[in-house]
This record gives C-alpha cells, structure tokens and sequence, in this order.
C-alpha cells in the first residue's frame, strides 16, 4: 500500500494521489412514504493503487454509493440531490511503461494532466493539474466510455451477471471492442489501413450487406485475423484469472460453468482493460466459503499486478480486514468512520464500529452466545438533523439528539463522526464511552 | 497485460461461436428427439409443410387460379373411391383431394403471413413499452387493453365483414387481434429481464442502449415467443377456418373452412367425406402444432432443465 500522506497541505495531496474523490454525494429516492434519504451526505477518497474497504449493514447506502460511481442508480426513483464524484484518470508511466518505478510512485500509472490547463493549474481542475471529471455531472457518452476502461466493476452474484445467452468469449470481447478498438486491429495487422468496415466489424456495427461483403475475400481473411486476434486478447485475460483451459472456457455458455469459475470471468472482463478503479461490490457473498479465498486471494494478486485501486462493499468485517488497506464505515446513508484498517480494527472510535466489532463472533465468546447492536436500523425517510445512531447508541446524551456530528479526524489518519471525539461548540453534557446513559 | 505468449491460438476463428450454437440446436433437437409428444407433432407438422410446399407436384394446379378449387360438373357428390376423385367430390363439384392439398397451402400462407406480422409488431411494441417505460408504456398499454377487451373472435368477424368477404381480409383480421398477445409477453419479458445484473454489467463495461437491447435483453426474452408463434401457427389455421366457415373467405377458395362449410350441408344426407376430410385435416393441423409448441415450451423453459 501507499505511505499515507504526510501532514502537507490536505487538499494537494487529495488532489495528486487520490484517483477517485467523494464529496457530499447525497443520493435519494422518491417514495410513495417521503424522500428516502439512501446516501446522505458521504465523503471518502480512494488513492492510487489502494484497496478501501466500505462496510455496513445491508440498506446502510453501501451499494447505492459504489453505483454512483457508474451512475447505475435508476432514476427516477433516484435523485441525485448534491454532491459530486470526482474521477482522476490515469495513463501508463512514461518512465517504466506501467512497471513501477520511483517516478509513479511505483503504482505504473500517472493522472492524465488537466485538458484546459496542461498541468500548470486552473479552476476546471480545482488547481491540481491533473484532470478531473464529475462522474455525475459528464455526459452519457463520455461516461461510456470511462465505464469499462478506466473505472471497472464486479458484481456480487456472478451467475446474474453474465449474460446467459453470450459466450464468454463474445462477452469478455465486448470489452476490447469498445475500448481497444485500435489495439485489436494492430494486434490484427490492420493497424495502418484501418478498412472502415473492418472498423464497424470490430465495433459491432457492422450492417446486414456489410456483413455479407465481410464473407467474401479478401474481406474475409482479415476478418478472421481480427477475430483470431480478439481471441487471443480474451484468452490472455482469462488465463490471468488462472482458469484452466482458457481457450476452451471461452466457448462456453455461463450456465456451463461453476459458480468460482463465472467470478474469475468476471473479474477477467472488469480487469481487461486494466482500469484505474475496480469497485467490487460483495464479490464473493453468493460462493461457498472455499473458492471465496481463492477469489479473494486472485482479486489480491491481480489488483498488485495492475496497480488499480479498489473500492471494496462488504459487510464481512474479517474479510476486509484481510483485503484493505483502509476501511469505511458506513451507518444510515453516512460514513460514521474511516481510517486505515489496523486503526479501526485496533482502536474503534465510533459506538457503531465498537458494536460490530464486538458482534464478530470469536473463542472468547461462550457457545450459544451472539452479541448484537440492539435495536434496528433507523427509517431513512426525512431524518430529522441528528445523529443518525443515537437510538440505538448507549452513549448518546441530549446534544446527540438535536445535533448532527461531523466527520472528523481527531488522529491522524482516522476519521469519526460521533460528538465523543469531536464536541460541538456548545456548552452542554458530552457523550462519552464512560457513561453508559441506556 | 501479457498477452499473446503462452496462449495456444484456437484451431479456426470463432466468429459467432458458431460452434457452440450448433452445440447449443443440437441440445434442442436431441430434447425434442426423446419427447414422444413433440416428435409425432414435429412429424406431423413437416408431413403437412411438404404436402403444402410439393402441392403443384402432388396434384395439377387448376388454372388459372390453383388456390381456387377446380370444379367436375360431371361428377357431383361422388363417394371417396371414385376414379379420378380419391377422396370424392363436393355437391359442386369439387375433389376434396385437391381441397386437401391446396387447402395445406392456404393454410401455411395464411399462418406464415399472419404470424409474422404479428411478432413483427407485437416485439416493437412491446420492447418499447417495457424497454423505455414510463409515458410511452403506459401509453402503448392501454392501446393494447382497448384491443384485448373485444373477444378475438368476433373483432375478426366484424373487420373482415366491414371489409367485405376475401382471404386477404382475413389475414388482416386475423393480424389484428393476434399482436396484441405478442406485445404484452414481450413488454413482460423485457421489463423482467432488463432488470437482472447483466444488464447493469453490460453498462458497466461501456455498452451503449440499443446495443444493451439487441444483446442482452431481446435474446433472453424471445423464448415465450418462441413458444407462443408455434402456438399460434395452429390457432390462426383454427380460427381462420372458422371464418371462411361462416362465409368470410372468396366462395370456392381451397381452404378447409371453406370445403367444411360445403359440405355441411350434405352430412345429414350421408355425404360425410366433404367435411369430414378438411376438417381433419384442421385438426391434425392445430394439434401438431400444439403438440410442438408445448413441448418447445418444457424444453426451452430453463426451469425444467433440473428434471432432465
């Protein structure tokens, strides 16, 4: 993982090492009920090459928020209702051609340098130099074509995710087609006459009669060169997701294929491009526990091979504890704690965080005995101005009630929302973890 | 990405996955040979194709109209077994062999156009529907329900006799009342299937709408149309003979509603082969394709895989 940063300018670091920033992002969704306040107000970054984890109980805004990222949250019923995801893309080094060297920083990529300014600095880029796209403000287009390429996603049951009536093959190419346009027809030999109907035939547009002249030769050969070349490009994906057989894999359907097997495909598709953000969102919740590690170990090996960042859902704290190098707790549409994973897991500061870390179950605990957090988690439509967990927090006094913490870091490298750490600036009873008050 | 190294390259390119579709009707047509069921429809069904496709083999086309029946004013009523007439005539004059035969062909021609016609605007208007939503499948909707409230058989009946007696009006007709079925099964499907994970990954990784349409959606939703053209390839032919039956069709057209209805009249008398001949043949005809589409139905409907 990357050292944090040190204690320089806050916003220049976020800037330069960060490849994807949260800020304020509020998601909500209309319901017959009221607005369901599903994302409320959420800020984190993801930095180069790192793997954050995002916990949280189910309905907490895990989901929502990585989807966000995509712009996969139907609306209507969804509201985008503030805030913004800010995107940094990369290129590969020019020093090491994505190896790693001193120049990246070791992770093999670089942020593409600001279009308006050419990396001196300006408004369009916050200063920074380095590009920045609102993924929730960009046209549908341009998003296209960041989705799949630069930013990659895996779902968490793979046998929903693929699509029943394609091949592995068609489906993983699908990949390549959009976005390596070009390297296919290199790979092909076509690269210098790029034959505008070869073009459609790679991007799938091709027309009935152009499909039809494609039958004929010489149109014919050098479409089977690029289709022997998409194949090599989709079997050299898949043999990196270490299946066996890869070329035979690829002509299978998904229904022919074990439930481990489908995950490796799509982790195969998500990692073709070899993007700069690979959000995972419960990658292994639908396997049985034994291909789960192996999963999780490929996800592990790959993601050091690739130097992506990854943006981890889970709501299995052992397992993030494994995979992240930081972790997020999130409660009720916020994020009630973030900080690097020995931190949190070493020395909780959040009464939520506390509550599930006590309800992993361990040998310390007696046989038949299961600690839980009491209570329930709050309706998310219209919440009033609070603290999101005061019902359900033994600590919580008067001010909890009628106040709203922020999301503050007393130590350095770790946030908490919670009046605990953090007191509001009025003079009233403060919580605190040595009176218990319910 | 090490690419290209130790990859062995595929014996011939995959356009397609041509092979794995040959695997995949292979499957189907394996499915199909063990279902005692399907198979005697399938056979039925390519036995009354080739008899329809082979007709001007079969028996000479009258001139200069061969789907209107030629007339024998010199043999009325004759018995099956006659010379020249093997299954009889008609009280007019017809050889029911040749009401028979070309009555195959009007009844593929009839089903074929009609069917098509029918999932052609029935798959637009339903993936609209259930592909866009909101407005416009509301909208699309209740133009459907206005169709689905008046009873098939009698909104063919009135459009066929606004536009006076001919076959081409009941193909119209028949086109009529048939999409609507085919526009709210596809509005179904589409809804149900565009919201499984696919979809959502398909937009992940940079896919545009319409092509997310074409691959993703539309090939899993086809199934039940699938199933229900079969279906229908049999009922338009039912329905269709009850039309010509009660007059709807050209007088002396090859068709076996309209042989039925000639001989109607002379079954009390003991002429039984004039209708009994046709309309066998009406029924081997739906039932087939009953038969086939059911058992298309228990195939192609992945529930059922486990049993197998």
């Amino acid at each position: 993982m990357t050292v944090a940063p040190a204690p320089e300018p806050a916003r220049q670091a976020a800037a330069t090492d960060s490849v994807a920033s949260v800020t304020g992002l509020k998601v909500h969704f209309e319901s017959k009920a009221g607005r369901v306040h599903a994302v409320d107000g959420v800020d984190f970054e993801i930095r180069d090459g790192e793997t954050l984890g995002l916990v949280g109980e189910t309905g907490c805004g895990k989901t929502v928020t990585a989807r966000s990222f995509l712009r996969l949250v139907p609306m209507p019923p969804g509201v985008h209702a503030g805030g913004a995801v800010y995107f940094r893309p990369h290129q590969p080094c020019a020093v090491c051609r994505g190896a790693g060297c001193a120049e990246c920083n070791d992770t093999g990529r670089v942020p593409v340098a600001c279009p308006s300014c050419h990396g001196t600095g300006c408004p369009a880029c916050d200063h920074s130099g380095v590009e920045t796209i609102d993924l929730t403000r960009i046209p549908e287009k341009q998003l296209r074509e960041i989705r799949g390429d630069r930013i990659a996603m895996i779902f968490q049951d793979p046998a929903k995710a693929l699509n029943p009536a394609l091949t592995v093959r068609n489906q993983i190419a699908e990949v390549f087609q959009h976005h390596r346009t070009h390297e296919v027809l290199v790979r092909a030999g076509l690269g210098a006459s790029p034959n505008p109907l070869l073009r459609r035939h790679v991007i799938q547009k091709s027309r009935l009669w152009e499909r039809a002249l494609l039958t004929l030769p010489p149109l014919r050969g050098q479409r089977n060169h690029i289709d022997r070349a998409i194949d090599e490009m989709v079997s050299a994906a898949l043999a990196e997701t270490q299946i066996p057989n890869p070329v035979k894999v690829m002509e299978r359907y998904p229904h022919e294929l074990s439930g481990g097997m489908k995950q490796r495909v799509m982790i195969a598709q998500a990692l073709a491009c070899n993007p700069d953000l690979l959000i995972a969102d419960e990658p292994t919740t639908a396997l049985d526990v034994t291909v789960q590690a192996r999963i999780i170990e490929l996800v592990k090996e790959l993601q050091s091979r690739h130097k992506s960042a990854v943006l981890y859902i889970s709501h299995d704290l052992s397992l993030v504890r494994r995979v992240c190098d930081r972790v997020a707790v999130m409660y009720a549409g916020r994020i009630v704690e973030i900080g690097a994973t020995e931190e949190i897991f070493a020395n909780p500061l959040h009464p939520y965080t506390r509550g599930l870390l006590a309800a992993i179950p361990s040998r310390s605990h007696q046989r038949g005995q299961l600690v839980a957090i009491k209570g329930t988690v709050p309706e998310l439509i219209d919440p009033p101005p609070s603290c999101r967990f005061v019902q359900r927090c033994s600590y919580g006094v008067e001010v909890c009630g009628e106040l709203d913490p922020e999301l503050e870091a007393p130590l350095d490298r770790h946030a908490v929302a919670c009046f605990i750490h953090n007191p509001p600036d009025v003079a009233t009873e403060l919580p605190s973890f040595s009176k218990v008050t319910s | 990405m090490a690419v290209g190294t130790a990859v062995r390259r595929p014996a011939a390119p995959l356009t397609e996955g041509l092979g794995t579709r040959v695997r995949r009707f292979g499957e189907i047509a394996r499915e199909v040979l063990r279902n005692p069921t399907t198979l005697i429809g399938l056979i039925l069904i390519v036995g009354m194709i080739a008899m329809a496709i082979l007709a001007p083999i079969l028996i000479e086309p009258n001139t200069p109209n061969p789907y209107q029946m030629p007339r024998d004013w010199g043999a009325l009523n004759e018995p099956p077994g006659t010379a020249g007439h093997p299954l009889g005539t008609t009280q007019q004059g017809g050889d029911v062999l040749y009401g028979v035969i070309w009555g195959a062909r009007t009844s593929l021609r009839l089903s074929l156009i009609v069917v098509s016609i029918t999932v052609i605007i029935g798959l637009i208007v339903g993936s609209l529907a259930g592909f866009l939503g909101g407005k416009i499948d509301e909208l699309l909707m209740r133009l459907v329900d206005v169709f689905l409230s008046i009873p098939e058989l009698i909104f063919a009946l009135a459009i066929a006799a606004v536009l006076g007696p001919s076959f081409g009006n009941i193909i119209l007709a028949l086109a009529a009342v048939f999409w609507v079925k085919y526009a709210r099964i596809i509005r179904g499907q589409v809804i149900h299937i565009k919201q499984n994970e696919y979809v959502d990954a398909a937009r992940v990784i940079g896919d545009s709408s319409l092509n997310i349409y074409m691959k993703d959606v539309l090939p899993n939703s086809i199934t039940p149309v699938v199933v229900q053209a079969t279906l229908d390839m049999g009922n338009v032919v039912l329905i269709g003979a009850t039309l010509s039956f009660i007059g709807l069709a050209e007088a002396g057209l090859a068709e076996w509603g309209v042989l039925v209805s000639q001989g109607q009249a002379g079954i009390s008398a003991g002429r039984w082969w004039a209708s009994t001949f046709p309309g066998l043949m009406v029924f081997l005809w739906a039932l087939a394709f009953n038969l086939v589409g059911d058992g298309l139905r228990d195939i192609l409907d992945p529930r059922t895989e486990s049993k197998r």
